[in-house]
């Protein structure tokens, strides 16, 4: 089910709340359980089973390893966990990437399984492998309760498009959790304003970018724009959807940790990663860079650790040589930055750095987004016209004016300028009027992206297969 | 304020608003409309035969995310808040690919899908070889786009590479142009189609071209109300346009031959202008094969047209100078069925389309 649907939002979610709040605490986990499953079930209905399965796999795995935590069994059972739980993603999501591979360096022909990706296990099986992994590193206690567990690893706010939310994060919530008037509302805000972004604002832009990509006079100037338009419009739909998984948490009573915070005003890509998609990059640096030796080894080794945790966040994104191009091209960009990055940028005025970075993320959506590693190809040589484009012509002039203001909006929007003018309107005298606003600019939002859902833009959260 | 009292309002602003639409949708559910009127369309019912099957393989989910949006509440009054969300707050220029300017709205194609265009000039080229063996002739209509994009610098198709590609498969015909004969203006702003009465300078065109009289003293007749088919597609609740037709002496006393029927009618069937479509006024609207007849024709010519649904409003402004005019849509009849009805020899045949049909996969 889609967060932005008329059957989530007037038929799903006030179902869930009515159910949620009339019901003792001991049942509220029970109830976010039966309901997350159904969400899930409503979208993936055979998948639902893998889902239950995995989650029983890591259950039994988390009491064995803390059992026998210390010891050889622990660490068998931490291997068996780890290694269960990759080979379903590894089965489900690049068995086919893997046997075209084999395929084309052994010009075999073993037959694709063509297998539908289930929804979000990319998200849960990461969950459940810091799960396990912190309860064998004394980090956490197993869960006794397949419920409480299995309510973490469904919970439907967060369960197809992450935040990659950590067991230890609402290991306590699980347990006891405040429900009140503050929760809701925050909750609430949240949602909206997410809710916004993705239908507003990134499905718009993702039009812009899509018509940009293959209208039939392009230039340069427009596969620049197309640049534009597709980073801010990943950025507005990924966003937009951790802040309804973080509202809708809120409502009842978790706290996600954020997932992003404005990425596009940082001064490097190291920054940049700090910035985007936080809960990824936190877990590969706990969960892969940090065993492996992090910084702490010699150049040679540091090295090594960069290409694998990039070469893994690549390769999570997707089953796809692009995605893998596009890990490493951050992981050259990062090696550069340790070593050169204050020699020359220290040098020069802010602005260049600000730059830099900027072209760095254009460059590297295009490559995210390319359909194939000879699209990308394609794609990045009419970037820089290697591919004989005009530099302008007409029908981009007319894109550009025709989307103008989203793309301010969305160029605005990805800065803290808008929090920070709300901010300052809220504590001057005049504080009154946001306040009184608020309920109108919420009702405003509902009635508009109402008005998108009933016009039948069908339009996928874009991390949905990740 | 308060941060309670805000954290209260908003929770209340919240529910109230969830509650409210709950309750309509399950309103709406319980009565289910059938039809949308404005796009033409049936609406999705809430799914029938619920299956274990139905259930695990997505069908009855698909069906019942259809009824949802279908159903909602205040559904015509959602579209139009999006339309013109679209339009006058975000400045886009299109929404759901229509374009709104000077109150005209219109389908932005950047251009024609090459193997369709291809494919259904072929199919002419056969009909042209097969059929045709007197003065030919061949017009392509322009839709408004054209006139968006040369006016205003909306992106359009290229007519000119149709124009050659239609010349080339009918090497014999002569073309005639009227691009130029028209404006924005000579169409319909919530229709695709052309008004009759802004089309007296292409018929001048055209029969100048034929080498017939053309018709005049023409009178007007208004049918107010036209709500073509942008009308609900816009969503946006225009101004509907005031469809006209143009009657004379000549005009009133031809008769139309329907072949499928076997009926004569008169050249308008004002009586339709009530139905789905109101351009069904003229000449009956979508019509496999007719036949107009003018017992007044001074000279023994006879005309052959084949066309789409924009010839149905000019066809009756040719009609002057010839005894007989055969009206054929092939994408009601299939081409080699024509001798029976049509003896081609010694006919002048005249091919009119319009660009919006030649892009798609209409003819049999």
């Amino acid at each position: 089910m889609l967060f932005s649907s008329i059957s989530f939002l007037y038929y799903f979610l006030p179902l869930v709340l009515i159910c949620y709040f009339i019901l003792p605490f001991r049942l509220k986990n029970a109830c976010l359980l039966l309901f997350s499953l159904g969400f899930y079930f409503y979208g993936e209905p055979v998948y639902a089973f893998l889902m239950l399965g995995s989650t029983l796999w890591s259950y039994a795995h988390g009491l064995l390893i803390e059992k026998y935590r210390g010891g050889k069994l622990g660490k068998v059972f931490l291997f068996s966990s780890v290694a269960g739980s990759l080979l379903a993603l590894g089965f489900f999501k690049y068995a086919d990437f893997f046997i075209n591979n084999v395929n084309s360096i052994f010009n075999s022909d073993i037959p694709l399984l063509k297998l539908a990706l289930p929804i979000g296990i990319s998200f849960y099986t990461f969950q459940t492998l810091s799960y396990t992994i912190d309860v064998y590193r004394g980090e956490t206690p197993a869960q006794r309760s397949y419920i409480k567990l299995a309510t973490y690893v469904t919970l439907f706010p967060q369960l197809i498009a992450g935040p990659i939310v950590r067991y230890t994060t609402v290991a306590e919530e699980l347990e006891g959790r405040q429900h009140n008037l503050e929760n809701f509302a925050t909750g609430i805000r949240r949602f909206a304003v997410g809710l916004g972004k993705k239908v507003l604002i990134a499905d718009t832009l993702g039009a812009f970018a899509s018509t940009l990509h293959t209208m039939p006079h392009p230039s340069v100037a427009g596969y620049w724009l197309y640049a534009v338009a597709a980073s801010l419009q990943l950025y507005f739909d990924f966003s937009g959807y951790s802040d309804m998984a973080i509202g809708l948490g809120r409502i009842f009573g978790f706290h996600f940790l954020e997932n992003f915070n404005y990425p596009f005003i940082s001064k490097s890509v190291a920054e940049f990663w700090r910035r985007w998609h936080i809960s990824l990059g936190s877990w590969f640096r706990d969960y892969v860079y940090i065993p492996l030796g992090g910084n702490r080894v010699n150049t040679l080794f540091w090295l090594r650790n960069i290409a694998i945790v990039w070469f893994l966040t690549g390769f999570w994104h997707g089953a796809d040589w692009t995605f893998i191009i596009w890990g490493l091209y951050f992981a050259v960009f990062l090696v550069l930055e340790k070593f050169w990055y204050n020699r020359v940028f220290i040098h020069l005025p802010k602005f260049c750095s600000h730059i830099y970075v900027t072209l760095v993320i254009l460059v590297s959506f295009v490559i995210f987004s390319g359909n194939g590693v000879s699209g990308m190809l394609d794609d990045l040589g009419n970037m820089f016209f290697l591919k004989g484009l005009p530099l302008w012509s007409g029908e981009t002039g007319y894109y550009l004016r025709s989307y103008g203001l989203p793309l301010i909006l969305g160029i605005l929007g990805a800065t803290p300028l808008v929090k920070i003018a709300v901010e300052k309107v809220r504590n001057s005298r005049s504080g009154w009027v946001a306040d009184a606003l608020e309920p109108v600019f919420l009702v405003a939002v509902l009635l508009i992206v109402t008005a998108y859902f009933v016009d039948g833009s069908f339009s996928p959260f874009l991390y949905f297969r990740f | 304020m308060r941060k309670e009292t805000k954290n209260f309002i908003v929770t209340l602003t919240y529910v109230c608003f969830t509650a409210f639409f709950v309750a309509m949708c399950i309103c709406a559910g319980l009565n289910p409309r059938a039809q949308s009127e404005s796009e033409r369309r049936p609406l999705a019912q809430f799914p029938e035969n619920i299956t274990a099957k139905g259930l695990f393989d997505g069908s009855v989910i698909e069906k019942f995310d259809a009824f949802t949006v279908d159903q909602f509440p205040l559904r015509e009054r959602f579209r139009g808040l999006k339309a013109a969300f679209q339009y006058q707050v975000l400045g886009l220029k299109e929404n759901n690919g229509l374009a709104l300017q000077d109150g005209y709205f219109a389908k932005i194609t950047p251009e024609f899908t090459e193997g369709l265009v291809d494919g259904s000039i072929e199919r002419l080229s056969y009909v042209y070889e097969k059929l045709v063996s007197g003065k030919t002739y061949v017009c392509l209509v322009p839709d408004k786009n054209y006139y968006l994009g040369r006016d205003y610098g909306y992106p359009m198709p290229d007519y000119e590479a149709v124009i050659q590609k239609l010349q080339t498969a009918l090497p014999g015909a002569q073309y005639v142009d009227i691009f130029d004969a028209l404006s924005l203006e000579s169409y319909y702003r919530t229709d695709t189609h052309w008004r009759q009465e802004r089309l007296l300078p292409v018929a001048e065109k055209l029969c100048a071209a034929l080498g017939v009289p053309v018709g005049k003293d023409y009178t007007k007749n208004t049918l107010e109300g036209f709500k073509g088919v942008y009308y609900g597609q816009s969503a946006m609740s225009p101004e509907p346009d005031a469809l006209v037709y143009l009657t004379n002496d000549t005009l009133a006393d031809c008769t139309v031959y329907d072949y499928e029927t076997g009926k004569h009618t008169g050249i308008y069937n004002p009586e339709k202008f009530g139905g789905k479509d109101g351009y069904d006024v003229f000449l009956g609207g979508t019509k496999a094969l007719l036949r107009i007849d003018n017992p007044n024709a001074k000279i023994d010519r006879e005309l052959v047209v084949f066309r789409d649904s924009f010839g149905s409003s000019l066809i009756p402004l040719l009609v002057q100078g010839y005894q007989s005019v055969y009206v054929v849509d092939i994408r009601y009849v299939m081409p080699d069925a024509l001798p029976q009805y049509i003896d081609m020899g010694g006919k002048d045949t005249l091919f009119l389309y319009s660009g919006l049909i030649l892009d798609q996969k209409a003819f049999k």
